[in-house]
């Protein structure tokens, strides 16, 4: 075993091309499953939150507690949801993962629902239940090309949000690119390894919100050729 | 007793950088308490820098007992008898001094800790003399480096005898533990005695269990291995290696009172010149000043507030603001340069 420099002396740069190199297949590990369950949580999230919208549209009875309730379990911290789920879902799964952040996107996503959905003018949908619309007819063909600017920005913000979130399932140890973030802390403060972590989450958080945008322009033609 | 410091780390170095700054004259700044200064008789045991830390011998056995041991699910090991023995192979042939060395080699040296591992198991155990056994394992690894290489090691030594590894990055104890007990995720983990004693002891017994967990490994061991049966869990032999709560002074300290035990000190420094570095916790706990009050016999001029074997303690350690701190017995720090 070859002896050791001094602590101070030994090298730790902030960015190191060979830390990438060399644990490639980790990184790329890690960023795999922090992709998965990001798209995980927020499709999941998007189907439990469409028909609460809709539900919530109906009366204001049902608005005020489906967006109160959603508001409670976003003001769940993190750390606490995750130890809350893990002995239901399995310790180490990344289930428990997956189930919080799915919660924490829905108040995001149903207050963006509803207010595309109370976005869309009473006349018009009168007028199409006047055409002879049915309510299926009535939600692809009227509802969600109106809605849809708004429901949008809410799958943006809360791909970007659960980007960030998914960081602290380190703690049942599937944390994503978190895991090299705390991983890096916990071996004498590794920059390299923080780095890497933190840099991919920022990057992967754009990436994702360009994309949402560049399929919000292809699905929005219209909102183009009246600006043109 | 084991703590790690997580997200404190960031504010930890920003502490150094700041203590560095504020006390321009770092070196008078540890003696200099001003009225401490006064009762002491002498200077003898002032804080001495220099950048090689030694550990003091607790001769007296203040600390319980933390040496690595392997964990294993109970239906696991009996599935294949062969399984217990490989690890135990890794616990007869690791010592304290090759695992400040694994850890130096990841956490200073930056190498990979599957390389480290690796390397380890190749010089050190001899697949021959391993029995053969089969099937997947799956070896947790909580996430510090030195938990990542065990793991790693254990990994590597099941798959030279005949067994399908891999290692499993988790979280904290109150976690995998449970996990280690089903089985279902994870087979085998690298533990240390004392505190997972305690820890199935309190699951056992209840939070407020009398403490089982003892200085003494083989005391321990007995201990434990009821409390394992009772939750399904197998342990194998203890390895001399063991990373637990120990006292650290410089080298240049150590050899000009020329002492390398505590005892040692406690003979050396009657003169209460000694300042000591650690946690804030410190001063009323017995694994700590305490027990070195009481066990040891020591007196100290001072006591200085820093942190759980982290980079305040060494540095402070290295700078002669302290002359003795509590560190980890198995920090990559240790090594001998």
């Amino acid at each position: 075993m070859t002896r050791a420099l001094a602590a101070d002396e030994a090298p730790n740069p902030w960015f190191s091309p060979s830390y990438v190199s060399d644990n490639w297949h980790t990184i790329v590990g890690y960023l795999g499953q922090h992709v998965r369950l990001t798209v995980g949580a927020v499709l999941l999230g998007t189907l439990i939150a469409l028909p609460l919208a809709l539900l919530a549209r109906r009366t204001r009875l049902l608005s005020g507690p489906v967006l109160g309730l959603s508001s409670v379990v976003y003001t769940i911290p993190s750390l606490a949801m995750f130890s809350f789920l893990a002995p239901v879902t399995g310790p180490l799964s990344a289930t428990t993962v997956l189930v919080g952040l799915t919660l924490y996107t829905l108040v995001i996503l149903v207050r963006n629902f509803l207010a595309g959905l109370q976005g869309v003018p009473a006349d018009v949908r009168e007028a199409a239940r006047g055409m002879g619309y049915g309510p299926a007819r009535l939600f692809w063909q009227v509802d969600l090309p109106l809605a849809l600017p708004a429901f949008m920005a809410g799958l943006r913000i809360a791909t970007v949000s659960t980007v960030a979130l998914v960081t602290v399932g380190v703690i049942t140890g599937n944390g994503g690119l978190g895991q090299l973030i705390v991983g890096g802390f916990n071996a004498n403060f590794y920059r390299a390894e923080i780095v890497t972590g933190a840099l991919g989450c920022v990057l992967l958080a754009l990436v994702a919100d360009v994309l949402l945008a560049g399929v919000e322009r292809l699905l929005t033609p219209w909102t183009r050729a009246v600006r043109a | 007793m084991r703590k790690r410091p997580h997200v404190l780390a960031p504010l930890a170095l920003a502490g150094v950088l700041l203590t560095a700054a504020a006390c321009g004259e770092s070196g008078s700044s540890g003696t200099g308490g001003g009225s401490s200064g006064a009762n002491a008789s002498g200077q003898a045991c002032a804080p001495v820098a220099g950048q090689q830390l030694v550990v003091l011998e607790d001769d007296q056995h203040l600390q319980n007992a933390d040496n690595v041991v392997p964990a294993v699910n109970a239906a696991t090991a009996q599935a294949d008898p062969a399984l217990v023995p490989a690890l135990d192979a890794v616990s007869a042939a690791l010592t304290t001094d090759q695992l400040i060395d694994l850890n130096n080699a990841v956490d200073v040296q930056r190498r990979s800790a599957t390389d480290v591992a690796a390397g380890w198991v190749q010089e050190n155990i001899d697949a021959a003399d391993l029995q053969r056994g089969s099937g997947t394992v799956v070896v947790g690894g909580a996430n510090f480096t030195e938990s990542t290489i065990l793991a790693n090691v254990y990994a590597d030594v099941l798959d030279a005898a005949g067994f399908d590894a891999s290692v499993r990055e988790v979280g904290n104890r109150e976690l995998y533990l449970p996990a280690l007990i089903s089985g279902s995720e994870i087979q085998v983990f690298p533990e240390y005695l004392a505190t997972v004693t305690e820890f199935i002891n309190r699951q056992v017994n209840g939070a407020e269990a009398e403490p089982v967990a003892s200085g003494d490994v083989q005391r321990t061991l007995s201990a434990l291995k009821p409390l394992a049966e009772q939750v399904g869990l197998v342990f194998g032999d203890p390895s001399e290696a063991a990373d637990q709560n120990a006292f650290a002074v410089t080298q240049t300290f150590a050899e000009g009172l020329g002492v390398s035990t505590l005892s040692e000190l406690a003979d050396a420094c009657g003169d209460g010149s000694l300042v000591l570095g650690g946690p804030a916790e410190c001063p009323t706990r017995d694994y700590c000043q305490l027990g070195l009050e009481e066990t040891y016999g020591l007196k100290f001029a001072s006591f200085r507030e820093l942190d759980s074997g982290g980079p305040l303690t060494k540095s402070a350690l290295q700078q002669g603001e302290v002359s003795i701190g509590l560190v980890f017995s198995s920090d990559g720090a240790l090594a001998q340069q």
